[in-house]
């Protein structure tokens, strides 16, 4: 018959596995993460602004601007692309979607134009 | 929820940033660390400044840490039971949560201002039920707040075109440190309960 005691380190002695595993799990995965942090597609979310979507893209902000069809305000347009979306009366996906279209053009320009 | 405040910073800068850390410090479950790293990264793009952002992002984490304390100690057991169920935690938890306090000292409110900061407002409730000694809970709390502010903030600028991915890092980073932390202890327990087994 197992006593009581032995019953209470059996039960330790699991989360203390499951703890150890969870280390090494989360330690990994944040190890890989890390590790291609510099090649990691880094998604536009609805709460950026435009001008935060250029930098992490390393793409001029004015051709983000033109490419949604927004003169920007001055000095700083800083609204995210939810409330951009709101005042152009389109969808969310939509404005994402050009604003990716216009990273992706800036990234791999078109060939044949002038040398 | 969580879009609508980064929104918040990034369209208002410092005054949202002081505003969301003091609510997250009394308790609300918010996204502090990116919202750091965001900030950080808004430093970088001339969009924000660093000194005001890292010291009204540490003003206002302090602040919230103050109110949780302030609770903990005069707001009398109705005020904390009520508080405790509306964040979804019982008296009994709360009690061991006092526990802690008493045993992990400042450097338990230390680490929790910045590495393990989810248990953070606990530890503030806890430690004023506790009457653990205001001005060193205040020497402890602002230390940390600080270390983490600094840090994140810091984080933020130097990878300010990673910041989600520099956030998936460092939310894995954050659960590994929990996890090995939680080894510890259980080790510790586990070892004690063999050798009270054996006897």
């Amino acid at each position: 018959m197992v006593s009581g005691t032995w019953r209470r380190a059996v039960w330790i002695g699991l989360a203390f596995v499951l703890a150890v595993a969870g280390t090494f799990v989360f330690a990994y995965r944040a190890g890989r993460q890390a590790r291609h942090i510099h090649a990691a597609n880094e998604p536009i979310r609805p709460w950026m602004s435009v001008p935060f979507i250029a930098h992490t893209h390393h793409v001029p902000a004015a051709a983000l601007f033109q490419a949604i069809g927004v003169e920007p305000r001055e000095p700083h347009d800083r609204r995210s692309v939810r409330h951009l979306a709101r005042d152009l009366n389109r969808p969310v996906p939509q404005v994402i979607g050009q604003l990716q279209r216009a990273i992706d053009a800036a990234a791999h320009p078109p060939r044949g134009g002038p040398r | 929820m969580n879009d609508q405040l980064l929104a918040l910073v990034s369209q208002y800068g410092t005054p949202a940033l002081f505003g969301i850390v003091a609510i997250a410090a009394v308790g609300a479950p918010l996204p502090i660390t990116l919202l750091l790293i965001v900030a950080g990264s808004m430093i970088s793009q001339g969009a924000m400044n660093l000194w005001w952002t890292i010291a009204l992002a540490g003003a206002g984490s302090i602040l919230g840490d103050q109110a949780g304390y302030a609770i903990g100690r005069w707001g009398g057991e109705k005020a904390i039971g009520r508080f405790g169920a509306l964040l979804g935690k019982k008296r009994a938890r709360l009690e061991a949560w006092e526990a802690k306090a008493k045993a992990w000292g400042g450097p338990g409110i230390f680490i929790t201002r910045w590495l393990l900061s989810p248990l953070g407002p606990w530890i503030n409730l806890a430690s004023g039920t506790a009457g653990y000694p205001w001005r060193r809970f205040l020497f402890w709390d602002a230390l940390g707040e600080m270390t983490g502010a600094v840090l994140y903030i810091s984080l933020g600028r130097f990878f300010s075109d990673r910041v989600m991915a520099l956030d998936a890092v460092l939310g894995n980073l954050t659960w590994a440190v929990g996890a090995l932390l939680a080894a510890i202890i259980l080790g510790y327990q586990l070892v004690a309960s063999v050798r009270r087994a054996r006897v």
